[in-house]
């Protein structure tokens, strides 16, 4: 999931939550409020009451009888004093229900003991609580459709907010990563943004690149200098050794270790050739832009190989099928991994044996190209490391899979294929090339 | 004909030198730029073997300049970079042919008289090889007014070999020819026999092919 459909999620989500949380403890915050309110304003009440009573008197309020009783038009207050029963009431505030003329309802009362003239009362002052009620309900309505309001506000704000702010990363996840093809040669520039972690962030992938790029030249540059330094000293070898084998008054002796000389120099030369190639190819070194039909570039090696065939008497079958193509690849490269397998098929077969070629396409799937031959095989341990370089394959000492296979498995990996291996020792072995299918396209 | 060799290795520039000299080629020897241009303003030459890595300058460069100075020579580029890039602006700017190094003198000769041949279409191309005829140009072999029926690669193969006559070729080398950067070992200098076996088989029905000598232990020889 991408940063800002995390950001988006999360702002929208932690909003709402706090919303909902509020607007259910709201009820109880009202009704917290709102009795605080209804306690302190009967205390107020209170206060006023005994101040008018020392003023006039406890009689001029009960005019000889022994309650008073007061109330307004609506009976949302009300006011009485009774004589008390007993003594040492503490002042209280309670909920309670009273009955005032018909009507039945619910009080918020307060209760004081009032001494005057050595007689005691009990002063109460009530006030409704269903207006208390009435408030809370619109409240919650109206803080309701507020928060609501400032919410849908406040997300849409951080959401632009967050879009801007987030600007210079998918600038840099544009720009630096996606679509950049190693060895990274294009000079990249800076992005401009006063966040100073994706500075920081886009500031080291620059350098980072270009250390890989200054890396890649210097392997380059590397290769390009050791195929010098290695290949003048070899050339010399080599010419030095040819014209001694034209010098008239040597012996045939001499001749024969001459010829053997020359076959030294042209094993390392074979060498330093072989790996030089795997670091071209393991250096990128190589375009993958050419189009090709499998088919047709088989033919090619087959057709290179032909004497090599024919010398050893090979029954050769072709049976890959035509219009199948195979895109992003480099031809030079691909002809050479069919020829070192084609080629190991025919050395390392028996006279008048036979290698047979087929593929497999299942579109959309996969597409496999198969190289078979009735060779002397390749034992069980020895498999896994046919492809490491310089493994011999014990037996055939002096006559190793050299570096072919190494070539083969650079040139497999370049490409993104994958190559599978089955071999029966006495019998042949197989060589299984995949390709993704993504790279292969059929001409109908 | 005469060669200015422009090689920066002395030791490699003696041993070419060496054999074209044995090969009947007038040679000339230049470790530097500096010293080839000086050459070419005195001399004139047929063949010029460029190697691109000089210590002072670019061979490419020295190319371009030495177009102009010798016009009428036949440029072969020599060098050990192996680059594609090179070789293809080398061929641009109007090298006649590529060899990278490692190379045989052998096929540096076989290079040179193709370039020759090329050049100089009144070259008489058709040798004679004992009671034969090789046409060079329309690759026949002949005996006679008859064709013999040859192979590309036993073609190729007579064809080098006669050209390096009287010398003694290795399996190697004649394999190395035929095969080229493909060329493996061992394993092919059978198959240089069995093409000698072929090519005596064809020719012998003909006429005697005494002039086809086996090295034992080495290679083969062809003696005329």
């Amino acid at each position: 999931m991408k940063l800002l459909t995390k950001l988006t999620l999360f702002i929208t989500l932690s909003k709402m939550f706090i919303v909902i949380f509020f607007v259910l403890l709201l009820p109880y915050l009202v009704s917290l409020v709102s009795f605080r309110y209804t306690n302190y304003y009967l205390l107020q009440q209170k206060k006023k009451v005994i101040a008018e009573i020392d003023k006039n008197g406890i009689d001029y309020y009960l005019q000889g009888d022994s309650t008073y009783a007061s109330y307004t038009m609506l009976k949302e207050e009300y006011i009485s004093l009774v004589p008390a029963t007993s003594n040492n009431i503490r002042d209280t505030i309670e909920t309670s229900r009273r009955i005032v003329e018909t009507d039945t309802l619910n009080y918020r009362v307060l209760i004081h003991e009032l001494i005057d003239s050595n007689k005691n009362y009990i002063l109460e002052i009530g006030k409704t609580t269903s207006t208390i009620g009435e408030y809370n309900n619109l409240l919650r309505r109206f803080t309701f459709y507020i928060l609501i309001g400032l919410i849908v506000i406040s997300v849409l704000v951080d959401l632009v907010y967050t879009h801007i702010l987030l600007r210079p990363l998918t600038k840099i996840v544009r720009t630096k990563l996606l679509n950049r093809k190693f060895p990274f040669v294009e000079k990249l520039s800076p992005i401009k943004t006063s966040t100073t972690d994706f500075k920081f962030l886009d500031d080291s992938l620059i350098s980072l690149m270009e250390k890989i790029h200054e890396a890649f030249e210097k392997e380059r540059e590397f290769t390009s200098n050791a195929s010098h330094e290695l290949m003048t000293p070899i050339s010399i070898l080599q010419t030095n050794i040819e014209n001694m084998m034209m010098e008239e008054d040597i012996s045939e002796d001499q001749q024969e270790r001459i010829s053997g000389m020359m076959k030294t120099v042209n094993r390392l030369k074979k060498i330093v050739h072989s790996l030089l190639y795997i670091s071209r190819i393991e250096n990128d070194q190589f375009a993958k832009s050419d189009i090709l039909e499998v088919r047709e570039l088989s033919l090619e090696v087959m057709e290179e190989l032909s004497p090599r065939i024919e010398t050893k008497s090979i029954h050769f079958t072709n049976n890959i099928s035509s219009g199948i193509k195979i895109k992003h690849v480099n031809r030079d490269l691909i002809f050479q991994l069919l020829y070192n397998l084609i080629n190991n098929a025919i050395r390392y077969n028996r006279e008048s044996g036979s290698i047979f070629l087929s593929d497999h396409y299942i579109p959309g799937k996969s597409y496999t190209v198969m190289i078979r031959d009735s060779g002397i095989g390749i034992k069980q341990e020895e498999l896994e490391t046919i492809f490491n370089r310089f493994k011999k394959s014990g037996k055939n000492k002096g006559e190793g899979y050299g570096l072919g296979l190494s070539i083969v498995k650079s040139i497999i990996s370049f490409h993104g294929f994958d190559i599978k291996v089955t071999s029966e020792y006495g019998e042949g072995t197989i060589f299984n090339i995949i390709i993704p299918v993504e790279m292969v396209e059929r001409e109908d | 004909m005469k060669v200015l060799i422009i090689e920066d290795e002395r030791t490699l520039a003696r041993e070419m030198m060496i054999f074209l000299e044995k090969a009947f080629y007038l040679c000339d020897k230049a470790y530097t730029a500096k010293d080839a241009k000086k050459l070419m303003i005195e001399n004139e030459y047929d063949f010029i073997l460029l190697d691109l890595g000089l210590p002072d300058g670019e061979g490419l460069e020295l190319l371009d300049d030495t177009k102009r100075m010798c016009p009428n020579a036949s440029y072969i580029i020599i060098t050990a970079r192996g680059k594609l890039e090179d070789r293809i602006k080398g061929l641009d700017l109007g090298a006649d042919d590529y060899l990278p190094k490692p190379f045989s003198l052998l096929e540096l000769q076989s290079r040179m008289q193709a370039i020759s041949r090329r050049k100089s279409g009144n070259n008489d191309p058709v040798l004679e090889l004992g009671d034969f005829n090789i046409d060079l140009n329309k690759r026949i072999v002949r005996f006679e007014e008859k064709e013999i029926d040859l192979s590309r690669k036993e073609f190729d193969l007579i064809s080098y070999m006669l050209l390096h006559k009287n010398r003694p070729l290795t399996r190697l080398q004649l394999s190395e020819h035929i095969w080229g950067n493909f060329s493996d070992d061992d394993y092919d200098s059978n198959y240089i026999d069995v093409h000698i076996k072929n090519i005596r088989k064809k020719m012998v029905a003909y006429a005697p092919v005494d002039w086809l000598q086996t090295l034992r232990g080495i290679g083969y020889k062809i003696k005329i």
